[in-house]
C-alpha cells in the first residue's frame, strides 16, 4: 500500500478552470511533497456534535494541517458538512477474480469510496478462491491501478475452501493477506479449526469466521421460526449460529488466536460471544447493517433480495444487537457487501444466492435509523466504522491529525434522499432499502489525498 | 389480456390471483364454492362443456411434475372452452441458470390470460404475480400453499356434512359453514402445502383444526395459530373429529432423521378403522394423494365407506372450474 501522489492529470489543464462549486483548481503547484489540496469549511466530529468550520490541508497523500493558508493545487468545499476519516470495512465480497459478472475490483472499490470507505478487506471466496500468494499479490497490484479505496485482501484458511488442508499462512501473509477466512462456508472440522488458530496465532494473523454449524443450518434459506413455518420455507435455526460461535470462541480461548466473529445476527450468539470474551477469549465481534435494520418478516414478500446468510432474524434479535451496539459490546460494523446479479436474485427463494449489496447505503442507513432516532451517538457509529475495525486488525485508528493518511470522507448529515440502486457504483443495483428516504449520504471521498468519489462530479 | 370478439362475457379480466387465502374473505370463498356446485351440474350433462371461457388462454406452468393436478386443471379449463397450453418448465431451465423472471418473460409472449403455477419453492407464484399482468392460480408452491386442494377438500366436506353450526338447522352463519366442525390432519404437516392451505381455509370458514404427528413433522409453533391445536397422540387427535385427513409421507424423511422408521410411524400414526371409531359419528377420511396404502392409511379404511378420497379427486374439476371462471370472468 504505497501512498503515491497524483501525477496523472497535472499539466492536462494548464489554465485553472472552475469545474463545480465544490471543486476548483486555483493554481498549479505541486513540488517535491506532491500536490496540495485544501478542503474548506470542514466540520469535524467532536463530542456532542461538530467542530467549527475549518480548512483541512492535504499534501502528498497525508493530512498536512488545519487553517494553514497558502497556495493550493485543488480547492474543495466541504460546505460546513461532516468531514471524517474514511471508513474501514473488514468484510466485503468484491467477487474478483472470477465472478466479475457480480462485481470486480474497479466497481467494488468505487462502491466502497462512494459509501465513504477508504479501506476494504476483500473476502476470499472467489473463483478461484484466494488461497495462493500469487493471487493475493495480483489483487493488491490491480487494486493500486484502480486507485479507489485501499484493498487489503483476505485469504482462505483452507485450500480451495474445501475445509481439508490449511493454506500457506506465512506465504499469504508475506504476499499481503491481512486476514484468513473461509467466509461463506463455515469450517466444519473442529480439529482443523484448532490447528488453523494455533498456526495463525503464531503469525499474528486474524482468523475471521462465518459461524454457523453446517449440518444444523442445513438447507435453510431464512431464519427458522414462526415466519418460516408459516411461509413453508426451510428454516435455519439461530442455534446453528449460537453453537458455532461457542465453538469458535472456545477455540480462540484454547489457542490464543485472534478470532473475529463475523456478522453476529442473533441474541443468543451475541450473548455467547460476549460471555467468552469476558472470560478471556481473544475475540472480536462484528455486526452488519442488515442484521441491525431488517427482520425475517421481510421474507413475507418472497423477494430473494432479503435472502442472506446468516439470515435476517426476529425483532427481538435486532433489538438485542442494537442494545449491544449502545453498550459498546460490538467491535465493528462490517458490511458483508455481497453483490449478485439481478437475474440471480430473480430466481426462486430456494435457488437464489445469499447476499445483500450495501457498501453504498451502510452509513446513511445506520445514521438515519440509529443516530437520527437518538439511539446511538454519532461518535459511536463513526467509531464502529473507523477505530473499531482498525483495532480488530491491530491497525492504527484512522485520524485526521497531521501526518495521517489523507483518507477522508465528507458526509451530508442534513439532506434527505431516497436510496436509488441505479446510481450505485456497485454492479448490484438491487437492495432491500430501495426508495427509502435516508440522510447521511457521503458526498466526497478522498483516499491517499485523491478524490475517489464526488457525488456532484460523478 | 385478450378479451376477443367471441368472448361471451365482455367483462374485463380482473387482475386478481389465487395465491393463498389471505386476500380472500370467507364470503368470497363461500360464493366460489357455490359456483362449484353449478359447475358440477355441467359435468353431469351429456355434453360436458360450456363456452364460458372461450377466447381465454390458460397456461399450466409446472416447474415440478404433478400429472394429476395438471390434468385436473386442464379438464377444468377445457370444460369451459378455454385454450390450454402446457409449459413443463421442469427444472431444466432453472438448471441452465435461467431466472424465474426470464422464464416468465418467454411464456408471457404467448398472450396468456391465466397461469396455473406449480413450483418447488414457496413464494414463486407471488414473485410471478409481481411480474405479469396475467392472473395466477397457485397449484402448489413448495411447502406453503395449495389453495385449490383446500377448496376441493372444503367442497367435499360441505357435501358430506353440510353447512351450518354444529350440524344443527337453526340460523347457520353462511360465512362460517364449518362452525362447530373439527378437522384432524395427521402426518407430515411441516412439509405439506396441503396442510397449510387446509388450516388457513378451514379456520377461515369457522372450523377448528387439530394437527397430529411426531414433533419432527408437526412443530409446536403451528399451535400458535388461532383455531389450531397440536396433539402428538393419534387417539386424542381423532377423538370427536368430523373429518380426518392423512398426508403423504415421503421416504426421504427417514434419511433426513425426521423419523426413525416406517414401521414406527405406522405403529403410532397410521389411520385405521379402529382409530376412526373415536371420531364423530359419520366422520370422513380424506387424503390428498398420492396415497401410500398401509402406511399412512390402512387399506380397509381407504376403501371403506368413510373414505371420500375418490370424491376429492372428482370434486377437483368443478372446484377448479369455479376458480378459473371467477378469476377470468368474475362475479355474475
Amino acid at each position: 500500500m504505497s501512498d503515491h501522489p497524483t501525477d496523472d492529470s497535472r499539466g492536462a489543464e494548464p489554465t485553472p478552470k472552475r469545474r463545480s462549486p465544490a471543486r476548483s483548481r486555483t493554481s498549479v503547484r505541486g513540488g517535491a511533497a506532491g500536490p496540495r489540496t485544501v478542503l474548506r469549511r470542514a466540520r469535524l466530529a467532536i463530542v456532542d456534535g461538530l467542530s467549527r468550520p475549518t480548512d483541512v490541508y492535504v499534501r502528498g497523500g497525508v493530512v498536512e494541517g488545519f487553517d494553514l493558508g497558502g497556495a493550493v493545487d485543488l480547492e474543495l468545499d466541504a460546505r460546513e458538512q461532516l468531514v471524517t476519516p474514511a471508513f474501514v470495512d473488514l468484510h466485503a465480497h468484491l467477487r474478483d477474480p472470477g465472478q466479475e459478472v457480480k462485481e470486480d475490483l474497479a466497481s467494488g472499490l468505487a462502491a466502497a469510496a462512494a459509501g465513504g470507505f477508504g479501506t476494504v478487506i476483500s473476502m476470499a471466496n472467489t473463483t478461484p478462491a484466494v488461497d495462493d500468494p500469487g493471487l493475493v499479490a495480483d489483487l493488491i497490484r490491480r487494486a493500486e491501478l484502480v486507485g479507489q479505496a485501499r484493498l487489503r485482501p483476505a485469504a482462505t484458511v483452507t485450500a480451495g475452501m474445501r475445509g481439508e488442508r490449511l493454506t500457506d499462512f506465512a506465504a499469504l501473509q508475506a504476499a499481503g493477506a491481512v486476514m484468513l477466512t473461509d467466509d461463506g462456508l463455515p469450517l466444519a472440522d473442529t480439529n482443523l479449526m484448532r490447528r488453523a488458530c494455533e498456526y495463525a496465532a503464531e503469525l499474528g494473523l486474524v482468523i475471521q469466521t462465518h459461524s454457523e454449524e453446517p449440518r444444523l443450518r442445513a438447507n435453510g434459506v431464512m431464519n427458522e421460526g414462526r415466519v418460516s413455518r408459516e411461509l413453508g420455507l426451510p428454516g435455519n435455526t439461530a442455534s446453528a449460529e449460537t453453537i458455532m460461535v461457542f465453538r469458535d470462541t472456545e477455540i480462540a480461548r484454547l489457542t490464543g488466536a485472534r478470532v473475529h466473529i463475523a456478522h453476529v445476527s442473533c441474541e443468543r450468539a451475541m450473548r455467547v460471544a460476549e460471555w467468552q470474551r469476558a472470560n478471556g477469549a481473544p475475540i472480536t465481534i462484528e455486526v452488519t447493517p442488515q442484521h441491525l435494520t431488517l427482520t425475517d418478516e421481510a421474507l413475507r414478500t418472497f423477494d430473494p433480495v432479503f435472502k442472506v446468510a446468516p439470515p435476517l432474524r426476529t425483532s427481538t434479535d435486532v433489538a438485542h444487537l442494537r442494545e449491544a451496539l449502545r453498550r459498546g459490546a460490538v467491535d465493528n460494523i462490517g458490511t458483508d457487501h455481497a453483490p449478485h446479479t439481478l437475474a440471480e436474485k430473480e430466481r426462486d427463494l430456494l435457488e437464489a444466492p445469499f447476499g445483500i449489496a450495501n457498501l453504498e447505503v451502510t452509513f446513511a442507513l445506520l445514521y438515519t435509523r440509529l443516530v437520527l432516532t437518538g439511539e446511538l451517538p454519532l461518535t459511536c457509529l463513526l467509531h464502529l466504522l473507523q477505530g473499531g475495525p482498525a483495532s480488530v486488525m491491530g491497525w492504527q485508528a484512522p485520524t485526521l491529525t497531521p501526518g495521517a493518511p489523507a483518507d477522508l470522507t465528507v458526509i451530508d448529515l442534513e439532506g434527505e434522499r431516497p436510496v436509488q440502486g441505479r446510481s450505485f457504483k456497485s454492479k448490484a443495483k438491487h437492495n432491500p432499502w430501495e426508495g427509502e428516504p435516508l440522510s447521511g449520504w457521503p458526498r466526497l471521498t478522498l483516499v491517499r489525498g485523491n478524490v475517489c468519489y464526488d457525488r456532484e462530479g460523478g | 389480456m385478450t378479451g376477443t370478439a367471441t368472448d361471451p362475457t365482455p367483462t374485463a379480466t380482473r387482475h386478481r390471483h389465487l395465491l393463498d387465502f389471505t386476500a380472500w374473505s370467507a364470503a368470497d370463498v363461500v360464493a366460489l364454492l357455490g359456483r362449484a356446485d353449478v359447475m358440477a351440474q355441467v359435468l353431469t350433462r351429456t355434453i360436458k362443456k360450456v363456452p364460458a371461457l372461450q377466447g381465454f388462454t390458460i397456461a399450466t406452468l409446472f416447474f415440478e411434475e404433478s400429472t394429476r393436478t395438471r390434468l385436473s386443471f386442464e379438464r377444468a379449463a377445457r370444460a369451459q372452452s378455454a385454450d390450454v397450453i402446457a409449459f413443463a418448465a421442469g427444472s431444466s431451465s432453472l438448471k441452465k441458470g435461467e431466472s424465474l423472471r426470464d422464464t416468465l418473460r418467454t411464456v408471457d409472449q404467448l398472450q396468456v390470460d391465466l397461469y396455473v403455477v406449480r413450483h418447488p419453492a414457496s413464494g414463486a407464484p407471488y414473485q410471478l404475480a409481481r411480474w405479469t399482468d396475467a392472473a395466477i392460480v397457485n397449484a402448489g408452491d413448495g411447502r406453503r400453499a395449495h389453495p385449490t386442494q383446500a377448496l376441493l377438500d372444503a367442497y367435499t366436506m360441505l357435501k358430506r356434512f353440510g353447512g351450518g353450526g354444529g350440524g344443527g338447522s337453526e340460523r347457520a352463519d353462511p360465512e362460517r359453514p364449518f362452525a362447530g366442525k373439527r378437522l384432524t390432519i395427521v402426518g407430515d404437516v411441516d412439509h405439506s402445502r396441503v396442510a397449510r392451505s387446509n388450516v388457513e381455509l378451514f379456520t377461515k370458514l369457522g372450523g377448528e383444526v387439530t394437527l397430529c404427528g411426531p414433533a419432527t413433522l408437526v412443530p409446536a409453533e403451528f399451535g400458535a395459530v388461532p383455531g389450531v391445536r397440536v396433539v402428538t397422540r393419534l387417539e386424542e387427535a381423532v377423538e370427536g373429529a368430523h373429518a380426518v385427513m392423512g398426508l403423504r409421507l415421503q421416504q426421504e424423511r427417514m434419511s433426513a432423521g425426521l423419523l426413525p422408521s416406517l414401521s414406527e410411524y405406522v405403529a403410532r400414526y397410521q389411520l385405521t378403522e379402529k382409530v376412526m371409531r373415536l371420531a364423530h359419528d359419520g366422520a370422513i377420511l380424506m387424503h390428498p394423494g398420492p396415497l401410500i396404502r398401509d402406511v399412512e392409511v390402512d387399506s380397509a379404511l381407504a376403501d371403506g365407506p368413510r373414505s371420500v378420497i375418490e370424491q376429492q379427486v372428482a370434486n377437483g374439476v368443478p372446484v377448479r372450474m369455479a376458480v378459473l371462471y371467477t378469476l377470468l370472468v368474475g362475479k355474475g
